[in-house]
């Protein structure tokens, strides 16, 4: 790397801090409203805590992971100085400082909205205002990826954009469309009302346009695992990747299908139609096929690294399989959760069978599934990757990272599982306090334990995560040369139009205007939709 | 070879978008009769989450049942100006008899010192209009104007509030009070009353009278008073019992040693 180690290396202790710190806050939510503690009597402190724990798990954690592994990339890549140092680092301070002033009326109980918001809840404009400038501060990096893009293809005419950058510049690309919804939503119709001006909101063109960031913002956070299971797992097990164009198809699929799905979390909400919500489900079943074409293409990328090493029969080269390395253990992982997590999510997306699920705590078991287990896992194996780079360390110690990926996997596991199971039996989710001498829910009673000791082997995990970084940034070394996995069939040609974005983000434009234009526009003109606001924590 | 490529994955969007639109707005509605009684396009209008109309006209929507006149807005909450609350200090010494001249602790009458604005305003329209019942207190209000009832309600809510034994031990707070009981939809009384969070409209309810208290829960159980806006304490008052309306009616009811 030549000029951004200090920045990707800021990016990434940031993110992990607000990690660390967020994690304690669930673990502390999970026992509390657990049998093993006695009731805390405010349920205040409670979602003060969810709040403060989904702002930043959901902002905080994979913005920065993905801005500072962009930017990483950018170097790694292209082989060539980040363009923008600068700019990067304003970027970074204004994420810190939205994500300081967004924190501090949480703190005081004067944003107690969790971190969806939910008008017309309406809490501090300070907090709004954080979460402004932690966006904005992402933007800046949009546009360096644009630009640092730009430059090397003026370098380089004609030639193949490396596919982690692709994915890179994908993921930043989706990004800056996706934030638009919300960014509307706290402009337009949520910062007039908390800055006095109104004292009524439209909570119902608010949630739209909240679905609009909603799921598009989960491939946000999923773009930078992804593109280390094209780009790094190949390399890191010894193996290649069987399929450049598959990773190309897979980035590009996700730009054009993430955006306009996210009406799948307002199947409940009465204000849109009924036929919108069928094609909104039916786009939503379209993103598992880039999900299924990674899958199929990392697992044939994996099996070439196990014949290479003498594996061999059906099943038999599995056995060949570099199990002892980080990101085999990683990838594996991450497999194993994406599929339970997507099999859910497809429940999630159908329209009849979400009607049973709809505000359980199956819904919260599957995003912590899903995110917290599949994507940040891969956010760890990534920072494991990139760490000898950034630092200059040795090679970390396998034995410890190893322990570290098992306690996550475990531990997320016996968190999420008994969270679906008691989501079907119906117990609602966002519940600060659960009656458990009601003989309905004694029954009950043992899984909400459960979760709470998956939470606890998850907060030795992440402290395992920072020990690691921290103490073994401390040893020098000298690092290999950073590589990204070479594809199976290195020369072929890639299409043009899987060689650059303006086809699929027009695409993806359209498809939103098609998907959402005529809702929002139907509800912004409809009269008396507005309902007071409750301003949270004023009295 | 780029020409055809782009072409396709138009093309093929184009008609995933189209199919998904024929089977969200004609196909699935078509079997569903609220959606195609009035034909195809009225069919796609509903699906849109727009009916050509929202109702008939040969068969008029039930007038609403009616709980309050009152449209509770922030406005109302905000502190008074000096001359207004000069003026609802000497309309409030009509009050004194029952509400004391402090606005506290005489003839199990409401207390009044420190009530926010907007909840005494409310009352006393309620009163007035008779969507809440009292032989005293509707004559007393009937002859009230607008600008009378605003100024009663700033000067009665700058008065210092009745003192009263704070809570040191959460455990010796009923759990109603501060968790409600879920499993019979009963939410926590401070949950809107102060404590956790303060709703517009809720009383302060701290050293209220015990007979005053608990008579009004009787009265939202049994349905004789209705003047909350969304029947929020009908419903919640209904689910309890009389031992539990006793011991509510005495924690809000404790008074300074």
């Amino acid at each position: 790397m030549f000029l951004a180690k200090r920045l990707v290396l800021a990016h990434f202790w940031v993110a992990f801090a607000a990690f660390a710190v967020a994690i304690l806050l669930g673990e502390w939510q999970m026992i509390v409203r657990s049998p093993l503690h006695a009731w805390i009597s405010n349920p205040e402190h409670y979602y003060r805590s969810v709040t403060a724990h989904g702002t930043a798990m959901a902002y905080v954690l994979p913005t920065l992971v993905a801005m500072g592994f962009g930017y990483a990339i950018c170097e790694l890549a292209l082989r060539r100085p980040l363009v923008g140092m600068r700019w990067a680092w304003a970027g970074f301070w204004l994420a810190i400082g939205g994500t300081l002033m967004a924190s501090a009326p949480v703190a005081a109980g004067r944003a107690t909205v969790l971190y969806t918001f939910y008008p017309p809840l309406i809490g501090s404009a300070f907090y709004y205002l954080g979460i402004v400038l932690v966006v904005v501060g992402s933007w800046i990096w949009v546009a360096l990826m644009a630009i640092n893009l730009r430059a090397w293809r003026k370098e380089h005419p004609g030639a193949t954009v490396p596919l982690a950058m692709y994915g890179n510049v994908t993921g930043a690309y989706l990004w800056a469309w996706t934030s638009v919804g919300a960014a509307i939503e706290i402009l337009v119709l949520i910062l007039p009302v908390a800055l006095g001006f109104k004292d009524t909101i439209d909570a119902g063109l608010a949630r739209v346009f909240f679905s609009w960031t909603l799921h598009a913002i989960v491939y946000f956070w999923l773009m930078p695992a992804y593109i280390a299971f094209y780009t790094i797992v190949p390399r890191a097990i010894g193996g290649r990747l069987y399929s450049d164009t598959m990773g190309r198809v897979a980035f590009v699929l996700f730009l054009v299908f993430s955006m306009p799905i996210g009406i799948h979390h307002l199947f409940a909400d009465p204000q849109v139609g009924a036929g919108f919500k069928f094609v909104h489900a039916l786009m939503t079943a379209m993103v598992s096929v880039p999900t299924l074409l990674t899958v199929f293409t990392i697992a044939a990328s994996v099996e070439i690294a196990a014949r290479l090493r003498g594996g061999r029969g059906a099943f038999g080269w599995l056995k060949a399989l570099p199990w002892e390395h980080p990101m085999m253990l990683a990838v594996a992982f991450s497999f194993v959760m994406l599929g339970f997590g997507g099999a859910g999510g497809i429940i999630n997306m159908s329209y009849q069978l979400n009607e049973t699920v709809h505000n359980t705590q199956w819904v919260t078991g599957h995003f912590h599934l899903m995110f917290g287990g599949a994507i940040v896992i891969m956010y760890f194996a990534i920072a494991y990757d990139l760490w000898p780079q950034l630092t200059g360390c040795a090679p970390l110690p396998a034995g410890l990272v190893r322990a570290q990926l098992w306690t996550w996997f475990v531990g997320m596991l016996v968190l999420t599982m008994p969270w679906h199971l008691v989501g079907i039996l119906g117990m609602p989710r966002r519940m600060a306090y659960y009656d458990y001498t009601h003989p309905a829910l004694q029954a009950q009673a043992w899984t909400v334990t459960a979760s709470a000791l998956g939470g606890a082997v998850l907060v030795v995990s992440a402290a395992l995560l920072v020990y690691v970084l921290w103490r073994s940034g401390r040893r020098a070394g000298t690092p290999e040369t950073f590589r990204f996995s070479l594809p199976v069939h290195a020369a072929a040609r890639v299409p043009a139009a899987l060689n650059g974005f303006a086809l699929w983000v027009g695409l993806m434009i359209a498809l939103t205007l098609v998907n959402y234009g005529f809702p929002i526009a139907q509800l912004a003109v409809l009269k008396e939709t507005s309902v007071p606001a409750a301003r949270v924590g004023v009295r | 070879m780029r020409d055809r490529s782009v072409l396709w994955s138009v093309v093929a969007l184009v008609a995933l978008t189209a199919i998904s639109m024929v089977i969200g707005f004609v196909w699935l509605p078509s079997v569903h009769a609220d959606f195609t009684v009035k034909g195809l396009w009225d069919g796609i209008c509903r699906a849109a989450g727009v009916p050509a109309s929202w109702g008939t006209a040969a068969e008029p929507a039930p007038a609403p049942l009616r709980t309050t006149a009152v449209v509770l807005e922030p406005a109302m909450a905000r502190p008074g100006a000096a001359d207004a609350v000069g003026r609802g200090a000497t309309l409030a010494l009509q009050c004194t008899m029952c509400h004391s001249a402090r606005g506290a602790k005489e003839a199990n009458a409401p207390n009044l010192a420190g009530q926010y604005p907007e909840v005494v305003m409310k009352q006393l329209s309620d009163y007035q209009k008779g969507d809440r019942t009292s032989a005293i207190m509707q004559a007393l209000a009937g002859k009230l104007s607008a600008r009378d009832i605003q100024d009663l309600a700033l000067y009665y809510a700058q008065l210092p509030r009745p003192k009263n034994t704070p809570v040191t031990d959460m455990g010796a707070v009923p759990p109603l009070v501060k968790t409600g009981d879920p499993m019979r939809n009963i939410a926590p009384c401070a949950a809107c009353h102060g404590g956790m969070e303060q709703k517009l409209g809720t009383p302060w309810l701290e050293g209220m009278p015990k007979e005053y208290l608990a008579q009004q829960l009787a009265q939202f159980a049994s349905g004789e008073r209705r003047n909350d806006s969304h029947a929020q304490m009908r419903n919640m008052a209904r689910a309890l019992s009389a031992k539990e309306i006793e011991e509510l009616a005495a924690f809000y009811a404790r008074q300074a040693e």
